[in-house]
């Protein structure tokens, strides 16, 4: 069974980027030859070296509210899916989200307790996220990791201003469930919306 | 059209029609800056939420803060998402219109597009200050929930509903309002309803103090006319309310204000511990507005599935009224939301076009000039819903037939629009009688059995002074509803207005045996039976009502007054007293014990009882009569005189005030005017002997013997057997030349 995703997709970009990407059909693969992000301490975390059947990233900002509506939705499925070993991260991608104001979030919002910073933006160029909220899912294969799925946490966002009451497609719980399964991993209907990725050289004084 | 090149072009030819004559002029090539172009729109338009503490989720007053979300303010106001505003350009002219222009959208894009720069700091307008605190400065009355709540981490929106108690004990006129909602950024908007009877206080005596949860709510508006008058509206940008001048709105001592809460989950549990800010003026209103609304919810009844499903309604305006503000008002599936009037000559006039209608962003709209529209005008409202599928925002998954109702799950069409009645003739009656008479008309003419619209237009029939219509109407609602005590009691009180006591009686009867916690009919009978001198059965009555309502101080004067009138002045006047001790204000004690210091002899503790009723009841002519009494009593004959005169202003065609006036004039020494005001009580009461005597009194002492002699014989004629006009007459006998 392969884990390839099965259609192409209008939000998949496989433009290549300036470190190494290999194009495998509709998946990007990449080599990890860096860290990519620090945790709270600022201590290197090796996504790579994971032995998790998935990892999966929720990109995520302090002052996004769409983003924070998601919490609650990402630590359910953490708690869900974490017994079959798959494993959640919080990536904080944005210049000036310090370790400070991530603990301050943490504290406001209980969230995982697996924060990465992405400070180089290394995981956001990896996974071609662009807003946040954000939701990635790879799966670590000989030392590289192969995104099955990129885009929205479920359908309850369609567009600015247009906000479904609740969701009616848990888009990434079904993928993640579809990754367990072995089954062929389903797509998002549609693509994310929240707060732009704040680009790298744009930093607070 | 004078200007054909867009902004975003840099090198750009624009050509620029100048009084005929055709200009090229070469455009600006300097770059867009934030502190040039960006720093200004994002000022006007967007930092009064996207400011620390307010209700944006992320500042924007800085260019450090501009330009972190440079790429997100450029989908945000390409979209129109941002900043929030759902009319239609040329669909009406509202203030405080927060729409952007194509042309700063343009300007934006453009700004990110190449680079963001900060620009010339002397180009830099000056950063606006936000309080964190009231706008306003400090209230003079501030509210706050009893308890506060918790908003869950996630879920739906909700909708909760505080009550607020307004705990002075004075009625105050409200100029501001600033409501302080606690976490802005989970309160959508608010609206503040008046509860006049504290009736959704006591319909929820478990749970008000928690938040109730429902979209829309009804209150009991109590007996009296007194319409809804203002959109108490809050939404994050608007955070102070100020009321046009003259148009401040009320709050009595009992009543209590709901603040209906539409709350957005953020992702972690909020407390909502919502305050609201009152501002005071001592003006009561010069202007008075109502509230009125259109709406067909019985028609609504959306198939699933249907994608235009359309609800219409029309109101005939009765009078010439300015339309101040509008709020459409729907749920989840509204689409499209039209309003418009049909002016008397077949004009039509656009009031508001909502084309893509979100909830969320709902609004009040209050127009920059107000918009005038003539008696005969037809006002309609046009809705068009969306119960398919394709509708993003149906809470039904898969759609189901939808009809109206308060949870978000059911569907709402309504249109309120604020009016000021205008053009009024003098000494006409409230014109917002006529508005809530013609409203409720419009609601039978969908629902002729809509027992709550009969019960409001005989109120207004009532208050019009047209009981036998308002009689009739009472009939009706309790032809169809024998169990609503109310419309029994309100029969009863038309039915008194039309002298037929006896029938007014069985109704309050009936009232009571329905609902015997209605002490209002109880009241009223008393009322009746005092006012038809069956005073034994008055006193039983009141105190029927004070064994149900001890604290109810116009039972307390009603008993006094029935103990009055059966001579029991020392128990009446510990009633009076009672009844002030719990309202200082309550025109009858103050009246009953200004008229028992005034028996007894003191006018001075009479007369400042009755200048505090004057006060409370400044048009009424019998208490200003008393006033007088007590000031003539003290020798006060020009603060007598001024009384006399307001009264007579107040009740012109009352002979006795005239006689009154007259008297004082004599005693001040003013015989001239004592004659004229003589005159005229007799031009009104021509039949009354004392009073042609009292002018003989008054001619004789001018001199005017024949005049004099000419009354008395006039006073004669009517009373053969007048003691004083036979004994003037003898004098003046003996006096004539």
């Amino acid at each position: 069974m392969s884990l390839i995703a099965g259609r192409s997709h209008a939000p998949w970009y496989f433009a290549a980027q300036s470190f190494a990407v290999l194009l495998v059909l509709h998946c990007s693969v990449f080599a990890a030859t860096a860290p990519h992000g620090v945790d709270l301490d600022g201590h290197p975390v090796m996504l790579d070296k994971s032995t998790a059947p998935a990892i999966v990233l929720f990109f995520t900002a302090p002052d996004c509210p769409i983003a924070n509506r998601y919490e609650p939705e990402m630590l359910r499925l953490e708690q869900e899916f974490g017994a079959s070993g798959i494993e959640f991260w919080w990536v904080y991608p944005n210049p000036d989200d310090t370790a400070a104001v991530i603990r301050r979030h943490q504290a406001q919002f209980p969230g995982s307790t697996h924060v990465i910073r992405d400070t180089e933006q290394s995981l956001v160029h990896a996974a071609h996220a662009t807003v946040t909220p954000e939701a990635v899912i790879f799966i670590p294969h000989d030392g590289a990791l192969r995104e099955v799925y990129r885009g929205r946490v479920d359908d309850r966002y369609i567009a600015f201003g247009q906000e479904r009451p609740k969701a009616m497609r848990h888009e990434l719980e079904n993928a993640i469930a579809a990754v367990l399964a072995k089954h062929s991993v389903p797509q998002p209907g549609g693509p994310p919306l929240g707060c732009s990725i704040v680009p790298l050289g744009i930093r607070s004084q | 059209m004078n200007r054909i090149c867009s902004i975003g072009l840099a090198l750009g030819i624009c050509v620029v029609y100048i009084a005929g004559l055709r200009v090229c002029v070469r455009a600006s090539e300097a770059p867009v800056t934030f502190n040039r172009q960006i720093a200004p729109i994002l000022y006007k338009n967007c930092t009064t939420c996207h400011h620390p503490g307010g209700g944006g989720p992320f500042s924007l007053l800085t260019f450090e803060d501009a330009r972190r979300r440079g790429q997100q303010i450029v989908q945000a106001t390409a979209s129109r998402y941002m900043p929030p505003w759902l009319p239609e350009p040329g669909y009406g002219d509202f203030a405080d219109e927060r729409r952007l222009s194509s042309e700063d959208i343009a300007l934006i894009q453009k700004w990110v597009s190449t680079g963001m720069a900060r620009g010339d700091n002397a180009d830099a307008p000056p950063v606006p200050h936000y309080d964190e605190t009231w706008t306003l400065g400090k209230p003079d009355l501030v509210l706050s929930v009893e308890r506060p709540s918790t908003l869950p981490a996630s879920g739906s929106d909700i909708f909760l509903n505080f009550v607020l108690p307004y705990p002075l004990s004075q009625t105050h006129y409200i100029r501001a309002m600033e409501i302080r909602p606690g976490t802005p950024q989970v309160v959508h908007h608010a609206n503040v309803l008046i509860d006049r009877t504290a009736s959704w206080r006591r319909a929820h005596p478990d749970t008000w103090r928690d938040g109730v949860p429902g979209m829309e709510l009804v209150v009991d508006a109590g007996n009296t006319f007194d319409p809804d008058s203002h959109f108490l509206f809050w939404k994050p940008d608007t955070p102070a309310l100020i009321e046009p001048a003259g148009m401040p709105w009320r709050l009595d001592p009992g009543n209590d204000l709901i603040l209906n809460m539409h709350l957005k989950p953020s992702g972690k549990p909020e407390t909502v511990a919502a305050q609201i800010g009152l501002y005071f003026t001592a003006d009561p209103p010069s202007k008075q507005p109502m509230l009125v609304q259109l709406e067909h919810d019985s028609a609504l009844d959306i198939p699933s599935g249907k994608n235009d499903f359309v609800v219409n309604d029309e109101l005939k305006l009765p009078v010439d009224v300015d339309v101040l503000g509008i709020y459409p008002h729907a749920h989840y599936l509204g689409k499209d939301l039209q309003a418009y009037a049909i002016l008397p000559n077949g004009q039509k006039t656009w009031l508001i076009w909502i084309r893509n209608w979100d909830i969320d962003r709902q609004s009040v709209y209050r127009y920059r000039k107000p918009v005038f529209l003539p008696k005969g005008t037809a006002i309609h409202m046009h809705y068009i819903y969306d119960n398919s599928r394709e509708n993003v925002h149906n809470p039904n998954d898969p759609p189901i037939r939808v009809r109206a109702g308060n949870r978000s799950v059911d569907e709402m069409g309504h249109l309120w629009l604020q009016v000021l009645p205008v053009n009024t003739p003098p000494n006409s009656p409230d014109p917002r009688l006529l508005v809530e008479a013609a409203w409720m008309q419009n609601r039978l003419r969908k629902e002729p059995r809509d027992t709550l619209a009969l019960y409001n237009l005989a109120a207004a029939e009532t208050s019009e002074d047209n009981y036998a219509q308002a009689v009739q109407t009472y009939k009706h609602v309790v032809n169809i509803n024998p169990k609503d005590a109310r419309a029994w009691n309100g029969l009863g009180v038309a039915l008194e207005s039309t002298g037929d006591w006896q029938a007014a009686h069985q109704a309050f009867e009936k009232a009571s045996d329905v609902d015997p916690t209605l002490t209002d009919a109880i009241f009223n009978r008393a009322k009746s039976e005092l006012d038809h001198d069956q005073t034994s059965e008055a006193e039983q009555s009141f105190r029927a009502v004070l064994k149900q309502a001890p604290d109810d101080a116009s039972a307390h004067s009603g008993l006094a007054q029935a103990l009055l009138k059966k001579g029991n002045q020392d128990a009446a006047q510990s009633e009076f007293a009672a009844s002030l001790r719990i309202d200082p204000q309550n025109v009858d004690a103050l009246e009953g014990l200004g008229q028992l210091a005034l028996s007894r002899g003191q006018p001075a503790p009479a007369a400042e009882y009755l200048e505090k009723a004057v006060q409370r009841s400044p048009d009424d002519p019998v208490v200003r009569e008393q006033l007088a009494l007590a000031y003539a009593q003290s020798q006060r004959y020009s603060h007598a005189i001024q009384q006399l005169q307001q009264a007579r202003r107040l009740s012109p065609n009352d002979a006795q005030v005239h006689a009154m006036l007259s008297q004082v004039y004599s005693a001040d020494g003013h015989l001239q005017e004592a004659i004229v005001e003589q005159q005229e009580a007799l031009r009104l009461n021509a039949s009354d002997a004392d009073g042609w005597n009292n002018l003989g009194v008054l001619e004789a002492r001018a001199g005017n013997s024949v005049t004099a002699r000419d009354d008395f014989e006039h006073a004669l004629r009517i009373a053969p057997d007048h003691g004083p006009a036979k004994a003037n007459l003898a004098r003046l006998g003996s006096k004539a030349p």
